[in-house]
C-alpha cells in the first residue's frame, strides 16, 4: 500500500504562491503579551463602569482595538466575557440610544461580538439568546446588513 | 428628470455586455458560451450576430471604441478578437497561456492591447503578432495570488489596475497596494489621477496616489448600511457610480478631501421613479390586495408593515428605510421597487456630454435587463435629500 | 407569532441577505470546473466568516458564505422523543426528494437537521428576497407542522388505547 502514498499527498499546498489564511490580514502590531496585558486592564476597566452604570462607556471601551488573530485566545475569553456582561446589564430601552453614539468601526466589532456569543450560546456561557438577538436587531436598524456583510469578510476573527 | 430605458435582453443574467463606438449595437453575453450582437430598432434590439466559439460560459466582452473590434473571453480559458467582415464576424484566437478561466477582459485606451484577468493567478496583457497573424500574451504573475476579478488601464496606456479575490487592490508598474477584503472592480477617473474600488465589506475605497514609491496622498474608505457593490464607473472627476447587489445605482460624490454617498439614479422612496415601467415585463404596477380592501391604503401600509416589519408611504429624511437598515423595499406585488430585480453586475459610462462628463450610463444585471441611465444631477426633488445625506 | 421567535426570525433574514451576495466564480484550483465553493474548501480566500444566528440552545442556524455559496444548516427545536423522531422523519422525508426542492442539500451537517446549499446559479435564476423568504417560511412551518403531527399523533394514540382498552371494560 505504501507505494500509493504519494497519491494522498495535498501538491497544491505545496505550491510556493498558495495563499494562506494568515496571509489574508496583518497581525495585531502589540503582539499576544501586549494584548492580553490590554485586555486584562479594559477588562477591570469595564466592571468599574458597569458598577458605576455607565453602560455606554464601557461598551466603547471594550469595542476600541478588540485583539484579533491567533495565539491571543485569552484575551479573546477575557473580552468575550466582559462584553457579553455588558449587554446582560443594560435595559433593552437603552439599547437604541447606545449603539447609535458608537462609530462604525465599533458597531462593526459590536455585530461580530453578537454572532460569536450566538455561536457559543449554552456552552458555558450565561447570556441568554433573547439579549443578543434583541441586540441583533437594533444594530442591524443603526447599522444595517453592510454591517453584517463586514462581519462575514473581516479576515481579523474576533 | 428623464426616465431610464429598461430593456429585457434575457431571462437569465448578462455576464458581459458592450455598446458598438455608435451605440448603435450592443454585444451581449446571456449567461451562455456564445454572445450576441443586437442592432438597435428604436424601443427594441434586434439580433443580428451570433458570436459562437467559445464552449463555456462567456465572463466579460469589451468593444473597441475606435478600431471597432469585440474582444471576448471565458471560462474555457480562450480569449478571441472579433473583427467585422461583409460576411460577418470573423475570430482570431489569442494565445493566452492561462490554465483557468479568464474572468474580465479591457482594451487599452490606444486599442493596441488588451488585458485579461484570470483564475490561474495572472493578467495576460496581450498584444497582436503581425508575424503570425495571432494575438500573443505577456504575463503579469508576480505578486498576484488569487483569482483576478477585475482590470482596469490607465488613460495612458501603461498602467494597469486590478482587483484580485485575496483581498488586494494592484496597481502594475506604479505606485500603491491598497489593502481590503474582496476588492472587486477597480476603475480609473477621467484624467487618471484617481483609483476607486469597491470591497465586498460593503465599502467603496478612493486612492489618490502621490508618486511612485511614496505613500498615497488621500486614502478614503467609505463604509456603507447597505449590500456590496460590484461595479462603478466614474462620470467626471468628483462624481462616481456605483452599484451592486442593493439592486440600485448609487452616485456618489468627492474630492481628496472625503466622498460621500450622494443619491440613488433609482430611489424607490422617491415618487418620481415609481411609475415607470420596463418595455418587455411591464409588471411593475402593484396590484393591490384581495378584495374591497385590495386598494385601500391603509389596509396595504398595515399589511406591508405586518409581514414584511417595512413602513411605506412615510419617507423618512435621508433615503427613508431602505438607506437605514440597508434592505431593498419590496412592492405590495413581492417585486422589487427598483428596475433591477436582482444584482446589478455591470456599470458603464455610455454617453458623455460636451464637457466631457458622463451623462448617460448603462446597467446590467442578473435579472437579465439593460438599462439606460440617464445621470441625474442633485437638481429639483432630489436637492432637498442631497443636503440631508450630507451628514 | 411568538414573541421571541421574530427576532430570531429577522436576524436569519439579514443574516441570509448579506451573505446571498454571490457570483459566478470558477474553480482557480481545478481547471474548467465551477464548484460551490464552500462545499469544496479549496481556497481560504473565497471563504468568509461562518456565522451563527440562535435562538437557544437547540434551536440554531448557521451561515456559512462563499464567493459563489452559502450553505445554511438548520437545527429544529426537539423537547422531546417524539419531537425527536418526527423531526427526524419530516426531515428525511425532504432530503430523500431533495432534488425537488431545488436548493435542499442531501445531508445535513453534523449537529444540525438539514442543510440547503444556494449557488450562484441559484440566486441567478430565482428572485434573492424570494429566496431568503422561502428559508423564513420554512422555518415558521417546520417548528408548526412538528407540533401538529405531534397533536395529531398523541390524539391517535389516545383513540387507540380506547378502543384497545375498551374491550376489557
Amino acid at each position: 500500500m505504501s507505494e500509493y502514498a504519494f497519491r494522498k499527498i495535498d501538491i497544491d499546498a505545496l505550491d510556493e504562491d498558495v495563499l494562506l489564511p494568515s496571509d489574508l490580514y496583518d497581525p495585531d502590531p502589540r503582539g499576544p503579551d501586549g494584548v492580553l496585558s490590554d485586555a486584562k486592564s479594559k477588562s477591570t476597566e469595564v466592571r468599574n463602569l458597569i458598577s458605576r452604570g455607565d453602560t455606554a462607556g464601557a461598551l466603547n471601551t471594550i469595542l476600541t482595538e478588540p485583539p484579533y488573530g491567533e495565539g491571543v485566545d485569552e484575551a479573546k475569553d477575557i473580552t468575550t466575557t466582559a462584553l457579553l456582561l455588558i449587554l446582560n446589564s443594560t435595559r433593552s430601552t437603552e439599547i437604541p440610544a447606545i449603539v447609535k453614539a458608537l462609530g462604525p468601526e465599533q458597531q462593526d466589532h459590536l455585530m461580530a461580538y453578537l454572532y460569536k456569543g450566538m455561536a457559543v450560546l449554552g456552552q458555558g456561557t450565561d447570556v441568554s439568546g433573547s439579549v443578543l438577538l434583541t441586540w441583533h436587531e437594533k444594530l442591524t436598524e443603526v447599522a444595517g446588513v453592510g454591517c453584517i456583510v463586514r462581519v462575514m469578510t473581516d479576515r481579523r476573527t474576533l | 428628470m428623464s426616465a431610464p430605458e429598461v430593456f429585457q435582453l434575457s431571462v437569465g443574467p448578462l455576464t458581459g455586455v458592450a455598446f458598438s463606438p455608435d451605440r448603435s449595437q450592443v454585444a451581449v453575453c446571456a449567461n451562455t458560451n456564445e454572445a450576441q450582437i443586437y442592432a438597435r430598432n428604436g424601443d427594441s434590439w434586434e439580433l443580428q450576430h451570433t458570436l459562437a466559439e467559445h464552449d463555456k460560459l462567456i465572463t466579460a466582452i469589451s468593444w473597441a471604441p475606435q478600431t471597432n473590434r469585440i474582444v471576448t473571453c471565458s471560462q474555457d480559458r480562450n480569449a478571441y478578437v472579433w473583427t467585422p467582415t461583409e460576411t460577418g464576424w470573423k475570430p482570431a484566437l489569442v494565445l493566452l497561456r492561462i490554465n483557468r478561466a479568464a474572468t474580465c477582459v479591457k482594451w487599452s485606451p490606444k486599442e493596441d492591447k488588451f488585458a485579461v484577468g484570470s483564475g490561474a493567478r495572472t493578467i495576460a496583457v496581450c498584444s497582436f503578432d503581425e508575424e503570425n497573424n495571432w494575438w500573443v500574451s505577456k504575463h503579469i504573475k508576480k505578486p498576484l495570488r488569487s483569482t483576478v476579478l477585475s482590470i482596469d488601464w490607465h488613460p495612458n496606456n501603461v498602467l494597469l489596475a486590478a482587483g484580485a479575490a485575496d483581498a488586494k487592490a494592484y496597481v502594475f508598474s506604479a505606485f500603491i497596494k491598497g489593502v481590503d477584503s474582496k476588492p472587486e472592480p477597480t476603475v480609473f477617473s477621467p484624467s487618471g489621477d484617481v483609483l476607486a474600488f469597491v470591497a465586498h465589506d460593503s465599502s467603496l475605497n478612493v486612492v489618490y496616489p502621490s508618486g511612485p514609491g511614496a505613500p498615497p496622498a488621500a486614502y478614503i474608505s467609505v463604509k456603507l448600511p447597505s449590500l456590496p457593490f460590484v461595479n462603478l464607473t466614474f462620470t467626471s472627476e468628483s462624481q462616481l457610480i456605483a452599484a451592486g447587489h442593493d439592486c440600485q445605482p448609487i452616485v456618489f460624490s468627492g474630492d481628496q478631501s472625503g466622498w460621500a454617498q450622494s443619491h440613488s439614479l433609482d430611489d424607490p422612496t422617491s415618487s418620481s421613479s415609481r411609475p415607470l415601467t420596463p418595455h418587455a415585463t411591464g409588471s411593475r404596477v402593484p396590484s393591490g390586495g384581495v378584495g374591497r380592501l385590495g386598494n385601500n391604503e391603509a389596509f396595504n401600509m398595515f399589511k406591508a408593515a405586518d409581514s414584511k416589519g417595512q413602513r411605506s408611504g412615510s419617507s423618512a429624511p435621508g433615503g427613508g428605510s431602505s438607506a437605514s437598515s440597508g434592505l431593498t423595499p419590496v412592492g405590495t406585488d413581492g417585486l422589487l421597487l427598483t428596475v433591477h430585480q436582482n444584482s446589478i453586475t455591470l456599470v458603464e459610462a455610455y454617453e458623455w456630454s460636451s464637457n466631457g462628463d458622463v451623462s448617460k450610463i448603462s446597467t446590467a444585471g442578473k435579472d437579465g435587463r439593460l438599462v439606460l441611465w440617464p445621470v441625474t444631477a442633485k437638481a429639483g426633488g432630489l436637492a432637498g435629500k442631497f443636503g440631508a445625506l450630507q451628514v | 407569532m411568538s414573541n421571541t421567535l421574530r427576532p430570531y426570525l429577522n436576524a436569519v433574514r439579514a443574516t441570509l441577505t448579506a451573505s446571498l451576495t454571490l457570483e459566478n466564480f470558477s474553480s482557480q484550483v481545478v481547471e474548467r470546473h465551477n464548484k460551490p465553493e464552500v462545499e469544496a474548501h479549496t481556497s481560504p480566500e473565497v471563504l468568509l466568516h461562518p456565522l451563527v444566528v440562535s435562538r437557544n440552545e437547540s434551536e440554531r442556524v448557521l451561515i456559512e458564505p462563499s464567493v459563489n455559496s452559502i450553505r445554511i444548516s438548520i437545527a429544529i427545536k426537539q423537547a422531546d422523543e417524539i419531537e425527536k423522531i418526527l423531526c427526524h422523519k419530516f426531515t428525511r422525508f425532504m432530503m430523500m426528494r431533495a432534488e425537488g426542492f431545488v436548493i435542499l442539500r442531501r445531508k445535513p451537517l453534523p449537529g444540525y437537521d438539514i442543510s440547503f446549499l444556494i449557488t450562484n446559479f441559484h440566486s441567478e435564476s430565482m428572485l434573492k428576497h424570494k429566496l431568503v423568504d422561502f428559508i423564513i417560511q420554512f422555518m415558521e412551518d417546520v417548528d408548526k407542522e412538528i407540533s401538529e403531527m405531534k397533536l395529531s399523533l398523541n390524539a391517535r394514540a389516545r383513540i387507540v388505547a380506547e378502543s384497545y382498552l375498551s374491550t376489557f371494560a
